[in-house]
């Protein structure tokens, strides 16, 4: 379903409907998934359609949060002075522009999942995250590919101890989203103490994928940091 | 070293003032001009994303005219003007206008203490004394809040600095609580149970922390449980009028009853 088509298509995957018709400047945007249905008007010469998967923190509404945490379910013990690698699941949303060579605009996104949010660190000073509970993999995980994506995770241990970890924290800020037909994104994390990392991502377009659009950049939100500093502990 | 003649140029004297003197005194203006814009670009470009537009302006305006000010009065004795005569005056004045404009100063000292603290910022909801609403604005001498039901409410910043003050949003997370009544004859672990599940799959009910759920009082008609819930301090209004209800109905629609107040009278036999 991920890709750019023409201002009349028809796309459908699972229980996933992406429609756009009509002729001349006038079309008809329809989305269905499940029982839940879009109708848009769209008022347009040319231009093409995007579907990508976008920052999985809009829905239910974007300014809830903008931080991702991903809760493994088995924790993971890291070697002081060590790298290694691995892999985990994460949501999707899925973004559907209206792109031409001057102006993206959203017109719609969607989930199959279903959204919860929890608290990494203290009420007072910690920040609600969107929430997700992934297996951890040693290879590339199958997924459903309109329900989940791959997130690559390259920990570096730079503290002088074992360091053990239940959960990592990123900013949607950073992020970036690439695609074929399943989401991949490529992140880092940095131990620099006991209680302390730093997660950042791999901006390089890995070979045969795309870059989603960004969402903030479609809306023209100001990105202002955008590293994030796990200082609540990994647990 | 300096040539005669423009010695004495620079001696000469204009209304009683050398010309060097006259060119001191323009010399310290321009400085001070100078050195008010570069502070107030820099308090511009250090600001800007951390307090509202309004009073940043407030704030620069204020750093520049201050630093004029101070040239003003570095340069002036150059220009004839005695320090010592200027300050009795102004002492003079300064009383008069101290006494004149009291709660201005008071209202101006309060802004700058409120800018410095920052115990709210603009869009906060918030409650301060008797008024509870939205921050619209953080001004130098009020501060103005868009109550829950749409009025425009003005707060001088000395009444602000002075009450207490609610932010409910100051924080990323906040909890709140019902007490819901099941009927004796139930079982409450199997109500914990449905009210669990049901604050579970509502996304803006936070997994951490997570909700309590627990019989607080055997009451008079019926077995109080109590409730707490986190949710993002944002957002917990809408999570808070949805829940009641739902519970209520999840409870009913598993058998789960929640009874009326009811009182059991033993009538005397005979």
């Amino acid at each position: 379903m991920f890709g750019k088509y023409d201002l009349s298509t028809n796309l459908k995957e699972q229980d996933v409907e992406i429609v756009v018709e009509g002729r001349g400047k006038r079309k008809r945007y329809y989305r269905r998934i499940g029982n839940e249905e879009v109708e848009k008007i769209i008022y347009a010469d040319s231009g093409n359609l995007v579907v990508c998967p976008v920052e999985p923190v809009n829905i239910p509404d974007m300014t809830i949060s903008e931080h991702l945490l991903i809760e493994f379910d088995k924790p993971i013990v890291v070697e002081p002075g060590t790298n290694s690698t691995f892999y985990a699941k994460f949501p999707i949303e899925v973004g559907v522009f209206l792109v031409d060579r001057k102006d993206v605009e959203e017109i719609d996104i969607f989930t199959k999942t279903k959204p919860k949010y929890t608290l990494y660190g203290p009420p007072e000073r910690g920040v609600v995250c969107k929430w997700w509970k992934s297996e951890i993999y040693n290879e590339k995980p199958e997924v459903e590919k309109l329900y989940e994506g791959i997130v690559r995770v390259d920990i570096t241990n730079n503290y002088s101890e074992w360091t053990e970890m239940k959960k990592i924290v990123f900013r949607a800020f950073d992020m970036k989203i690439f695609y074929d037909d399943y989401a991949y994104m490529h992140a880092y994390l940095k131990i620099l103490k006991k209680a302390m990392g730093e997660t950042t991502f791999n901006s390089r377009k890995p070979k045969n994928m795309q870059e989603s659009i960004d969402i903030y950049l479609a809306k023209g939100i100001q990105k202002l940091d955008k590293k994030f500093v796990m200082e609540w502990r990994f647990k | 070293m300096i040539p005669e003649a423009v010695n004495e140029i620079l001696q000469s004297k204009i209304g009683g003032i050398t010309v060097v003197n006259l060119f001191t005194f323009i010399i310290i203006l321009i400085l001070s001009v100078i050195i008010g814009k570069v502070v107030k670009a820099n308090i511009h470009r250090i600001m800007k994303e951390k307090i509202p537009i309004t009073t940043l302006i407030v704030v620069e305006k204020m750093a520049y005219y201050t630093i004029i000010f101070i040239g003003f009065m570095v340069a002036l004795p150059y220009v004839g003007f005695s320090l010592s005569g200027l300050l009795v005056a102004g002492g003079i004045l300064g009383i008069v206008i101290g006494f004149a404009s009291q709660t201005v100063v008071s209202n101006f000292i309060s802004g700058i203490f409120l800018l410095i603290e920052k115990p709210m910022k603009v869009g906060d909801g918030v409650n301060i004394g008797d008024v509870s609403g939205v921050v619209e604005d953080i001004r130098i001498l009020s501060t103005t809040v868009r109550t829950y039901d749409g009025v425009y409410v003005r707060l001088p910043n000395d009444k602000v600095f002075s009450s207490n003050i609610k932010n409910y949003v100051a924080h990323e997370a906040r909890r709140f609580g019902y007490t819901v009544g099941i009927s004796y004859k139930d079982d409450a672990e199997k109500a914990v149970d449905i009210i669990k599940k049901l604050l579970d799959e509502h996304p803006l009910v936070l997994k951490e922390p997570s909700p309590t759920i627990f019989v607080e009082e055997l009451g008079d008609s019926s077995v109080n449980l109590t409730i707490k819930v986190w949710a993002p301090s944002s957002h917990w209004y809408g999570v808070y009028t949805e829940m009641l209800w739902k519970i209520k109905v999840a409870l009913e629609k598993e058998g789960i009853e929640i009874p009326f107040p009811q009182h059991v009278v033993h009538m005397a036999k005979g």
